[in-house]
């Protein structure tokens, strides 16, 4: 591309007309598109980068006679924009029409410095060293109440009177007293669904095996009984976790359902439909002489075909 | 008129007033006319348009939203045994609390709608193509920051509503492989939601979002102005050239046009829907049927296809299908490199975008009606 230079010279194929002020460039290609001539005070003409044959060290060469330019119409400053004044990224990367390069001297002290990689690298480097040693007590410091151990302590949640009919899901709330952190210890309503199971029901839950729960490191802290005819199913749903309800499904029967996802479970727990991964989880339960039913509140993943104890 | 070119020596007609003076002098050593020239004359190529104002107006809910977040924070308290009392006292005592609330609430889902609009309008024009691949990802960062800002903000009332749909939120984080346990036990603070787990959302929702969000639409704007706006997909360089106009005052105009209209929309929602809250959170639902927001309502619905039943087809629908969509969306302007923009010769794209649009619509649908058959 051409670079007129500012204060150029500009010639016609008679004779000089005045010298260049101004150069226009093009929005889209970002290209010279014209120049504008200051016409020895006869006013400025923008004139088109066509008409421009040749340019020189301080010298625009036009291809037309002086007095075509002189007829164009006078340049109007106020159709036009500087480029401080608009945002065109990239506008005057085409452009150069600066008098050669523009240059400031460096300070002493700069001069000769040999190590400014050293520099830089160990700019870095004690960068790291600040944050490095942070992100692992930032990491503990946020991981804190994470992991805790489980709780097994025998909670009771209410009477056996209250269940009316054999294989039906009867809930039970019950308030647990939890503490977090420093704060004072309050209490948090939870459900369970408990059951009367017959024989037949029975010998499909534990298919003649008792079934044995372990604390954190394995060692057994309760077995459910096959013959005993009490059922305590966790109140959250397998799948992800809603509650789930009692309910008559009209193909299905009485059914526990969970208003979530949808899925479905028979009075044993097993799953009928819906997405839902394993059976309700089955939590240890006791009743004593009067009736009282205690269990031990435990929370298992959900969405896991095995059982994985998480409280 | 060119200040810097005009000679120094013409001599005024008239003193200077003390507001031309402060002006004067605060232009001199930040350069205000320079900057606010810059911002409004960028060229819109092939003119402006009324499908360009999403962008506008999803910084204007933003602002919005830092506004009456800020308020509502004058009351609320982030603790289990004081979140629900405080919102209530928000919503019943403060004065206009509840307007406030209400506005914040509904802007959310104004976000996310805007949020909708403005990725369609760039997807089906083909903006987010060569050069501007960097723009469109920085913009699907920020959807990622919109949507867990509305998860987040969610449970903070402490109701039923924003208990369970948290509840189940992080039961769905959980379902990533390997690092899942420990993103759920990292957000809940625990094995199950309690204190710890709205501190963490608090935290997030008004300290660590907001950051990341104003440093992500900064760079946003940036990369916008760096590559210029795509324009229009048809017309030739001349047509568009001679439609072309700056950012002001057409679009801009455009764009307060819209403002408004969201304004209007918000505080009429606000007015005639106002935030009503649940029983308090407690790990028994009751009789609630815990549902997540509205445009969580499709997915929602998507899980509980039998397509997505066991471990294996949840690990399928809770994470798989969210991960390759996310990762197809990073990857488009990369695999999509035919410069072509018209939309209407690109049948992949826009049969891709009918499809996602009717899936959206049909399973919010089911959603809805299903609720019917569950009470």
């Amino acid at each position: 591309m051409l670079q007129p230079k500012l204060k150029s010279k500009v010639r016609c194929t008679d004779h000089d007309i005045g010298e260049v002020t101004r150069v226009v460039l093009d929005p889209l290609s970002h290209e010279i598109s014209h120049i504008v001539v200051s016409m020895n005070g006869s006013g400025e003409r923008q004139i088109m980068m066509t008409q421009v044959q040749d340019v020189t060290e301080d010298a625009v060469q036009l291809r037309a006679p002086s007095a075509d330019i002189l007829a164009l119409p006078p340049f109007k400053r106020e159709d036009y924009v500087t480029t401080h004044e608009v945002e065109i990224s990239h506008l005057e990367d085409n452009i150069h029409v600066t008098p050669g390069e523009v240059l400031v001297p460096l300070p002493d002290l700069e001069k000769n410095v040999k190590r400014r990689t050293f520099f830089m690298n160990f700019t870095h480097v004690i960068g790291f060293l600040i944050g490095l040693p942070l992100a692992y007590p930032i990491l503990r410091f946020l991981m804190k109440p994470m992991y805790a151990d489980f709780d097994n302590a025998w909670l009771k949640v209410g009477n056996v009177s209250k269940i009316k009919q054999e294989d039906v899901g009867t809930q039970f709330k019950y308030k647990k007293q939890v503490k977090e952190a420093y704060m004072p210890e309050y209490e948090v309503e939870k459900n369970v669904w408990v059951l009367r199971a017959t024989p037949d029901l029975l010998e499909r839950v534990y298919q003649g095996k008792d079934v044995e729960f372990h604390d954190a490191k394995g060692k057994a802290i309760w077995t459910n009984k096959k013959d005993v005819p009490y059922i305590a199913f966790s109140g959250k749903c397998p799948h992800l976790g809603c509650g789930f309800k009692w309910r008559q499904h009209k193909a299905l029967g009485q059914v526990f359902l969970c208003p979530c996802h949808l899925s479905i479970y028979d009075a044993g727990g097993k799953v009928l439909d819906g997405p839902a991964p394993r059976g309700l989880d089955a939590l240890p339960v006791k009743v004593s002489p009067s009736g009282e039913v205690e269990i031990i509140d435990m929370e298992f993943k959900a969405g896991t075909k095995s059982q994985i104890r998480i409280v | 008129m060119d200040m810097k070119h005009s000679s120094p020596a013409v001599i005024p007609d008239h003193q200077p007033s003390t507001s031309e003076k402060i002006l004067a002098f605060l232009d001199e050593r930040l350069g205000l006319k320079e900057m606010q020239a810059k911002m409004l004359n960028e060229p819109i190529p092939g003119g402006s348009r009324w499908a360009y104002v999403f962008g506008s107006i999803l910084l204007f809910i933003f602002a919005m939203q830092a506004v009456t977040g800020t308020m509502l924070m004058f009351y609320y308290v982030p603790t289990a045994d004081h979140a629900y009392d405080s919102t209530q006292y928000i919503i019943h005592d403060v004065d206009y609390g509840w307007f406030l609330l209400s506005y914040h609430f509904w802007g959310s889902s104004a976000m996310v709608v805007c949020v909708f609009a403005h990725m369609s309008q760039v997807f089906l024009w083909g903006a987010y193509k060569k050069p501007r691949e960097l723009l469109w990802l920085v913009g699907l960062a920020l959807f990622g920051i919109v949507i867990t800002f509305g998860f987040t903000g969610y449970l903070l009332p402490w109701d039923q509503r924003a208990f369970w749909a948290t509840l189940v939120g992080v039961e769905i984080l959980d379902k990533t492989p390997i690092v899942g346990d420990f993103i759920a036990r990292f957000l809940k603070g625990g094995a199950s939601p309690g204190q710890m787990t709205l501190s963490r959302f608090f935290v997030l929702h008004v300290m660590i979002l907001p950051a990341a969000l104003m440093a992500l639409a900064g760079l946003h704007i940036f990369l916008f102005r760096v590559a210029a706006p795509a324009g229009p997909f048809k017309g030739t360089t001349e047509e568009i050239k001679a439609k072309t106009d700056y950012f002001f005052p057409r679009q801009i105009w455009k764009d307060i046009v819209g403002m408004a209209f969201v304004f209007v929309g918000l505080c009429a929602l606000a007015l005639w829907e106002p935030v009503v809250l649940l029983d308090k959170a407690t790990p028994d639902p009751g009789e609630y049927h815990p549902e997540p927001e509205w445009y969580f309502l499709f997915y929602f619905q998507l899980l509980r296809l039998k397509l997505f039943a066991g471990q294996f087809g949840q690990f399928m629908g809770a994470v798989a299908l969210p991960v390759i969509f996310m990762g197809l969306m990073v990857a488009l302007p990369f695999f999509d490199k035919d410069p072509e923009r018209n939309i209407f010769k690109r049948p992949i794209a826009l049969i891709s975008w009918i499809v996602i649009m009717v899936v959206i619509a049909l399973f919010t649908v089911a959603a809805v009606i299903n609720r019917e058959f569950l009470d």
